[in-house]
């Protein structure tokens, strides 16, 4: 803009104008020098005229914010330790709020990238105190026919595929989805069709929706791979259409790169063909209601078909507990903006208990920022003073030092971002830990507007936070007091509220100490408790020969030869099989009668197993004997239950004498043992009331072979996996520990323990710099007061008793503050410990003596300091 | 420079340096320097102008949109940044006469009663 430039050439103009007036000064007669000098005064203030004049087009607070920064600049470059060290602990501090903001923003609070997602709800199932999200195929049939309440409804579900042909077999992350799927979400396909209410119909030829981003990785974009077939569980399945791009399934966290109609599960996966009947919940529902009505409407409306729904699944022979148990179940909804989540449930309260952490590492570190900025504040007194004696005001010298936390602030921050995609990084790997390369976490981690708008507060929020009181204890100086003092030291105390602020970490430290103790033991106990089977030297090889077309009396007569196999290699001391295995993070449960009478409050757990499955897992037989071979499809049926089950079911007589049945079959079998109580899916829930069968006796579907050795596994291992696969065709084969299936039952204490250890240990080192910084700068400060002392005969141990006193002092206090904050904030976390109270004395004790004993170290180096001060030195400076 | 006693010299109000402005300008084109002699000149001393206020008082009435400027060149062959009129700041300057006259009147009425 020319008018702008005109500002430019301002020097220029004010030049030229001075040499005119000189001239025509000597013109009237003067010596050039005193024309100059005329001219000069004839103008005014050179500098202040520029000034004004920029004012025009400048509001003066940008030039001052931009004089303010350039001087910030040039005083943080002045001392670059300084610098460093605070711009590196704010960017640890704010890195790793965003970090573990960015990880709550994308599982918890992203919408679905769909057509306006704010519109979609989701139903949940409510059953007395109980509530899921699961429904069955049936139901969501009927729900997805309700026009007059929804405009489309669909359920769906994440699964793992086996994509290729046999001998190439690839994990693939999947979906099983009802017809109204994409209708639903609105999503309008990249090339080809999405699925459409016709491939959802029994007998479809099976159709496949495959995610941008797979087809980039397997296809290169190749238009071309529409209606190629592809292999899924051996079915030639034909890709009809690709999903936009960043659309990758209803469920946040399990990318599912292939999509398929439901209705066709039966043609890929036929053993589990009666997942699509009533019994098989297991689909999440999103739905998009009809516009206008309220939520209440909503909600009314749904509640008369589903009561109507209820009642068609009720049938006479029921028992009254049956159809009322029939009959109970009520829907709700919820905001289904975000889809769903099975990490949800896991990881929010972790996750946000993280944050809290975090926020309060963040905290200790700007403490330790402002404690170093009053250090600072203190010895730039006399240059505060100077520049207030000069004429400026408090108000615009606090500005300036405002600016130069906002400064450290914003490259802290800037540097923070870098950390933070590390640091999400890094959680989303601990959270997968354990799981299969498809099963992996697949979070969208990419700055959203709601993360960079998180960074930029705390970045501000931070500055406050550190920034103020160094700013206004500079601004208080008295220009006149400070100017007179002398030269080599600084007036004011400065101590009282560097030892608050050090107390203060003190307290959040132990508090994060405490936290940390009590989930570090949380997953020793869990990891320790006596849970009724073994886990160290158990092989655990899923064998699933259903898949191969095995099936009845071969299938069984294949896993007998399996298990024969299996017993007869070198170092193996037990061997059996079952359908189910501990922690396999599933179960069976069944309707059960004890000697006919149905048992009361619901299902059963149950478990197929073949014989020494107990001695295998060292799971002591109480009663009676274990399963033989003996006991097969010929000879009468027999059970074992648990110690739990004879408690809550058989209170009379011995259970020996005792049968039980699966309620609705004829087949009645006699306990022939007891057992000790194992924990069957959850290390955290007691373990429940169980029956074993016996699998040999006409048992079905896939088993588990479980290998118990004294030696090497891997030798085991490298055994089975060169014998068996080859049989059922390919890699039908899973082998792994039972410890490592225990571990990844425990990501999210493992998550708690390693995180809140690693940021207790970081709120620990950050509180003992504090204290360190504070002493060190109290014994340079007193270091005339402490040569005197010593001229004056004092013994070196008492200046290290002076020096360690102020640490022991700022310690006590931080721990009488901290040991009530902990109290209160760790009932926020008592849901989630185990085997501990909130208030564990170890625990406490620990925390406290670790912390003392840090604090008293980083005490002691200065102290010592103190000790070494030279008299005549420290005198001969006065 | 003058030779008058500086008590018999007003000091500018504010905002009139800008209509003096606009006035020298209505003869035609001038630099800075032309428009402080030119100002001095015509008030016969009488108005005591720190010179420099000049350039802040450029800016703004170019920022209004009242002056606008050209490079040229001065009588001695030296590059020079002509400041002119502009057709809104003809009628500014009408208005601002206007406003002027009647606030002299009304002040000389009050201070001299006839």
């Amino acid at each position: 803009m020319k008018r702008r430039r005109h500002l430019d050439a301002l020097d220029d103009d004010i030049r030229d104008h001075l040499e005119r007036e000189t001239a025509d000064n000597i013109d009237r007669g003067m010596t050039p020098d005193a024309a100059r000098a005329a001219a000069h005064r004839a103008f005014g203030n050179v500098a202040l005229i520029k000034e004004d004049t920029r004012a025009v087009w400048i509001p003066v607070w940008v030039d001052q914010v931009v004089q303010d920064v350039r001087y910030a600049v040039r005083t943080l470059r002045r001392s670059p330790g300084f610098s460093a060290v605070v711009v590196l602990t704010l960017a640890l501090g704010i890195g790793l709020n965003t970090g573990i903001f960015g990880l709550i923003d994308a599982l918890l609070l992203r919408s679905l990238p769909v057509r306006n997602p704010q519109e979609l709800i989701a139903l949940t199932r409510i059953q007395g105190n109980q509530s899921g999200e699961s429904f069955s195929y049936p139901q969501v049939r009927f729900l997805a026919e309700q026009n007059d309440i929804f405009l489309s409804l669909c359920g769906s579900s994440v699964d793992t595929f086996n994509v290729g042909p046999p001998e190439a077999l690839e994990s693939t992350g999947g979906a099983w989805v009802s017809a109204n799927y994409y209708e639903t979400l609105g999503l309008v396909p990249m090339v080809g069709r999405l699925l459409a209410p016709d491939d959802d119909r029994p007998g479809a030829s099976p159709a496949a929706v495959i995610t941008d981003n797979y087809w980039a990785r397997k296809f290169g974009r190749d238009p071309g791979a529409i209606g190629r077939p592809l292999l899924v569980e051996g079915v030639p399945v034909t890709i009809v259409g690709v999903s936009p791009p960043g659309f990758s399934g209803a469920s946040v966290g399990n990318a599912a790169d292939i999509t398929l109609a439901l209705s066709v599960l039966p043609q890929l996966k036929p053993e589990r063909r009666s997942m699509l009947g009533v019994g098989g919940r297991w689909l999440k529902v999103l739905a998009r209601p009809r516009e206008g009505l309220s939520r209440d409407q909503l909600k009314g409306r749904l509640a008369i078909v589903w009561a109507q729904y209820l009642s068609s699944t009720v049938t006479p022979q029921m028992s009254p507990a049956a159809r009322a148990r029939a009959l109970s179940p009520t829907l709700d909804l919820r905001a289904g903006a975000t889809g769903s989540s099975p990490l949800r449930g896991q990881f929010r309260q972790p996750l946000l208990v993280l944050m809290g952490i975090v926020g309060l590492v963040l905290l200790i570190a700007c403490v330790n920022v402002a404690n170093l900025l009053l250090a600072r504040a203190a010895a730039r007194q006399r240059e505060v003073a100077l520049r207030l004696a000069l004429g400026a005001s408090r108000g615009r010298v606090v500005r300036q030092l405002l600016t130069e936390s906002g400064l450290l602030a914003i490259v802290g921050g800037g540097l923070g971002i870098a950390v933070a995609s590390f640091s999400s990084g890094m959680l989303v790997n601990l959270i997968s830990s354990g799981a299969d390369a498809s099963e992996a976490i697949a979070l969208d981690l990419g700055t959203s507007w709601r993360v960079l708008a998180f960074t930029t507060l705390v970045t501000v929020t931070t500055t406050l936070l550190f920034g103020l009181a160094p700013a206004f204890r500079a601004a208080v100086v008295e220009p006149n007091l400070t100017m007179n003092a002398s030269s080599n030291r600084v007036t004011g105390s400065g101590g009282h509220l560097a030892s608050a602020l050090v107390a203060a970490q003190v307290s959040l430290s132990l508090l994060l100490l405490i936290g940390a103790g009590l989930f570090v033991q949380t997953l020793q106990n869990l990891r320790t408790f006596d849970r009724g089977f073994r886990h160290e030297g158990v092989l655990l090889v899923g064998v699933d020969a259903t898949r191969a077309g095995y099936d009845g009396p071969r299938l069984r007569a294949f896993y007998q030869q399996v298990l024969a196999n299996a017993e007869r290699l070198p170092g193996v001391t037990a061997a059996s099989l079952s359908s189910i295995t501990p922690l396999m993070g599933g179960g069976i449960s069944l309707p059960i009668a004890v000697n006919g009478q149905p048992v009361a409050g619901g299902e059963i757990h149950g478990n197929l197993v073949a014989p020494r499955y107990f001695e295998t897992l060292n799971t002591p037989i109480v009663l009676g004997r274990d399963f033989t071979f003996r006991d097969d499809a010929t000879a009468p049926g027999v059970a074992i239950v648990n110690e739990a089950f004879v408690r809550q079911h058989m209170p009379n007589g011995s259970p020996l004498e005792q049968r039980v049945s699966v309620v609705g079959s004829p087949r009645e079998l006699q306990v022939v043992g007891v057992v000790k109580d194992a924990v069957y899916e959850g290390l955290r829930q007691a373990p429940p009331p169980t029956v074993y069968g016996a699998y040999f006796q006409g048992g079905t579907g896939a088993l588990t072979l479980e290998v118990y050795g004294a030696g090497s596994l891997a030798q085991v291992a490298s055994a089975i996996r060169a014998e068996v696969p080859p049989k059922l065709g390919g890699k039908l084969v899973k082998i792994q520990t039972l410890t490592s299936q225990l571990e990844s039952s425990l990501v999210q204490e493992r998550l708690m323990a390693t995180l809140a250890s690693a940021f207790g240990a970081l709120a620990l080192m950050l509180a003992a710099i504090g204290l360190y910084g504070v002493l060190a700068y109290t014994v340079v400060r007193r270091t005339n007061e402490i040569g005197v002392r010593l001229a004056l005969g004092a013994q070196r141990s008492q200046v290290l008793g002076l020096v360690m006193r102020d640490a022991a002092r700022m310690l006590a206090l931080g721990t009488a503050i901290g040991l009530p904050a902990a109290w209160a904030a760790s009932r926020l976390v008592s849901s989630m410990l185990f085997g501990l109270t909130t208030n564990d004395p170890l625990t406490i004790v620990l925390a406290i003596a670790l912390l003392a004993l840090t604090g008293l170290l980083a005490g002691y180096l200065p102290a010592r300091r103190a000790t070494k001060v030279d008299p005549l030195v420290a005198l001969r400076c006065e | 420079m003058s030779t008058r006693s500086a008590d018999t010299r007003v000091v500018l109000l504010q905002g009139t340096l800008d209509v003096l402005i606009l006035r020298i300008l209505r003869l035609g084109p001038a630099h800075g320097h032309e428009i402080i002699k030119a100002i001095e000149r015509s008030s016969e001393d009488v108005l005591r102008v720190e010179q420099g206020s000049l350039y802040p008082a450029l800016h703004r009435l170019i920022k209004r949109g009242w002056i606008d400027f050209d490079h040229g060149t001065s009588e001695n062959n030296r590059r020079a940044k002509y400041y002119r009129l502009t057709r809104q700041g003809r009628r500014q300057l009408d208005v601002e006469t206007t406003k002027w006259e009647t606030l002299a009147r009304a002040i000389t009425r009050v201070l001299r009663p006839a």
